[in-house]
C-alpha cells in the first residue's frame, strides 16, 4: 500500500481503515464475524481442493454428495451458485447431484431475469 | 385380641396384594408400552418431500409434498410425536405437517417487503407444544445497499397455524445456528458461547463458555454445526475442534489438535465440555451413544466410534461415501447417517458393519437433519 494512493472515497476508506489505530478493534469484529456459515460470501475456508490438513482424505467423496450441501446454504460461494438468494431454481430440474450433474450449468449475472 | 391380630394380619395381606397387584400391572404396562414403542424418522429431501420411516421394518410409511422446496431441512418433531416442524423454504420459512395424514397445520414465511430474513437451522418447540422458537437474521434490501439489522430470537404460537407471526421477539447474539428446549423451558442456542434463553423474557446468559472460554492451555475451539442432533440423547450437543499447547511451548510443531463436544443435558441443564479424540479426519457431526455415555461418535467421509474417558479411537471405518449426520436408535444399538444424497445408510454401532440403506424417493436431502423419535402410537396402522 506504500506505493498506492487512494483516490476515491470507498478506497479513502480502506486506506483508513488499515491506518486508523482507532478502528482496529472494530475491524477485528468484522473479520471475526465473516468466519461463519452465516456470512453468504464472507466464507473464506478453503474449497473442494484440499481438506484442512493439506490433503484429499477428509474432503466429501464424491464431491457430488456434497454440492447442493454447500450451494444451499452459500457455503462456497466463489465455486457454486448461491441457491439461497441469488439464484434459487440453479438445481430445480436436478435433484439429485450425483445422477443430474450435467444439469448444473454455469451462471452470470446477465441470465438473471 | 386374637381376632384383633387376624384383622391386622388380613389388612395386611390386602395391602400387599394390592401393592403387589399395582406393581405387576405398572410391569406389564411397562413392559407393554415398550413393546409397542417402535423407533421412527422424520426426514426431509429435495424437492419438497417429508417421509416418516419406520425404523424396525426399514420401510418409508408416508411421503407427503411440502408447499415449497426443503432446504435447509431442520426437522424438530412435535413433544406428543404427531407433528413435525420444518425450517425450510431456502431457510426462511417454517412448515407443520401432521405426520398421520400430510395436513398442513403450520406455515410462517419469515419475509416481509424489502426485509430478507433467514434462518440458519434454527428451530425448536417449547417442551408443551405449544410455542415454536427460531432466529430471524434480517437484512433489509435497500436500492443500492444492504441493512443489517439485529437477529431476534422469535416466537409462534402453534395454533396460530397458517400464516402464523411471531408473538414475541428479543435481541439475540449474531450467529445463531442450531437450537435445543430444556425441560425447564429455558432454549438452549448454539453461538460464539452457547447460550440458555428464557423465552417469556427473552433473557439470555451464557451456559458454556466457548469462544470466550478460557481453558488454560488450550487455543480457541472452531465448531461447525447445522445439524440439531442428540434429541434421542434429550441433549443439546455440538462438536469443536481445539488446539492443545504443551506445557513447554505454544509451537505448532508441540500442539496437540483434538476433537471435543460441549453437551447440555436438557432434563437437567447441567453442561460439560469433554475432549474426545485427537484430530484426525475432518467430522460433521457427532453424538454420544445411547445407554454409553463413554462412547462418542462421529461421521463424514469416516464413521469414528471413541472412547470418551481414554480419548481414543474405538473403530474407525471409511465409508462408501460422504454423509453429514448421525443419529442413534433409541436403544443405542444402531447408527443412522443422512445427509448429502437420499438414502439413510444403516450401521451396526458395536461394530460398525454396514446393515444396509434405506433409500428415499425424491433427490439429496443435502444439509437437511434427520429426527428418530420412539412412538408407541402405532404410526404403522394408521396409513
Amino acid at each position: 500500500m506504500k506505493h498506492l494512493k487512494p483516490m476515491n472515497n470507498k478506497a479513502k476508506l480502506v486506506d483508513a481503515a488499515l491506518t486508523n489505530d482507532d478502528s482496529r478493534s472494530e475491524r477485528l469484529n468484522e473479520v471475526v464475524a465473516m468466519q461463519t456459515v452465516v456470512g453468504c460470501t464472507g466464507t473464506t475456508d478453503p474449497g473442494w481442493e484440499v481438506d484442512a490438513f493439506g490433503g484429499v482424505a477428509g474432503l466429501c467423496q464424491p464431491m457430488e454428495s456434497d454440492l447442493y450441501g454447500c450451494a444451499d446454504p452459500c457455503w462456497w460461494p466463489a465455486q457454486v451458485p448461491d441457491i439461497m438468494n441469488t439464484y434459487p431454481d440453479w438445481g430445480k430440474d436436478a435433484g439429485s447431484a450425483g445422477n443430474d450433474w450435467r444439469k448444473l450449468g454455469e451462471v452470470f449475472p446477465a441470465d438473471k431475469k | 385380641m386374637f381376632s384383633r391380630g387376624i384383622g391386622v394380619i388380613v389388612k395386611c395381606s390386602k395391602n400387599i396384594v394390592m401393592k403387589f397387584l399395582s406393581l405387576v400391572l405398572l410391569v406389564a404396562a411397562v413392559n407393554v408400552g415398550a413393546e409397542d414403542s417402535r423407533d421412527y424418522m422424520a426426514v426431509v429431501n429435495r424437492p419438497n418431500l417429508f417421509h416418516l420411516i419406520d425404523l424396525e421394518d426399514e420401510k418409508i410409511l408416508r411421503s407427503c409434498e411440502l408447499p415449497a422446496e426443503v432446504s435447509p431441512g431442520t426437522v424438530m418433531m412435535s413433544p406428543d410425536n404427531t407433528i413435525a416442524y420444518i425450517l425450510g423454504g431456502r431457510f426462511d420459512r417454517i412448515y407443520g405437517i401432521n405426520i398421520e395424514n400430510c395436513d398442513l397445520v403450520f406455515d410462517s414465511q419469515f419475509k416481509k417487503a424489502n426485509i430478507r430474513n433467514k434462518s440458519f437451522a434454527s428451530l425448536s418447540i417449547s417442551r408443551d407444544g405449544s410455542e415454536i422458537y427460531s432466529i430471524h437474521n434480517p437484512v433489509v434490501i435497500m436500492n443500492d445497499h444492504y441493512q443489517i439489522e439485529t437477529p431476534q430470537f422469535v416466537v409462534y404460537r402453534a395454533e396460530d397455524g397458517i400464516g402464523a407471526e411471531p408473538i414475541r421477539s428479543f435481541p439475540i447474539p449474531r450467529q445463531i445456528n442450531i437450537m435445543a428446549t430444556g425441560f425447564d423451558g429455558k432454549v438452549y442456542l448454539s453461538g460464539a458461547d452457547v447460550y440458555s434463553l428464557d423465552p417469556k423474557t427473552g433473557d439470555y446468559a451464557v451456559a458454556i463458555a466457548s469462544r470466550n472460554a478460557d481453558r488454560k492451555g488450550y487455543g480457541q475451539p472452531d465448531i461447525l454445526t447445522v445439524w440439531p442432533v442428540g434429541g434421542i440423547n434429550d441433549e443439546f450437543i455440538r462438536m469443536y475442534s481445539i488446539p492443545k499447547f504443551s506445557e513447554s511451548s505454544n509451537a505448532i510443531e508441540e500442539t496437540e489438535l483434538l476433537w471435543g463436544y460441549e453437551k447440555v443435558d436438557l432434563k437437567t441443564g447441567e453442561t460439560a465440555v469433554k475432549d474426545f479424540s485427537p484430530l484426525e479426519e475432518v467430522l460433521f457431526t457427532g453424538m454420544l451413544r445411547p445407554h454409553h455415555p463413554d462412547e462418542f461418535y462421529g461421521v463424514l467421509t469416516q464413521l469414528k466410534r471413541h472412547q470418551v474417558s481414554t480419548q481414543s479411537v474405538i473403530k474407525s471405518i471409511d465409508l462408501e461415501r460422504t454423509y453429514y449426520c448421525i443419529n442413534f436408535s433409541s436403544d443405542g444399538s444402531k447408527i443412522y447417517l443422512g445427509g448429502t444424497y437420499n438414502d439413510i445408510a444403516i450401521y451396526d454401532a458395536e461394530s460398525l458393519e454396514k446393515l444396509g440403506n434405506i433409500v428415499l424417493p425424491g433427490g439429496d436431502m443435502s444439509m437437511s437433519t434427520p429426527q428418530i423419535f420412539a412412538s408407541s402410537r402405532g404410526l404403522a396402522g394408521s396409513h
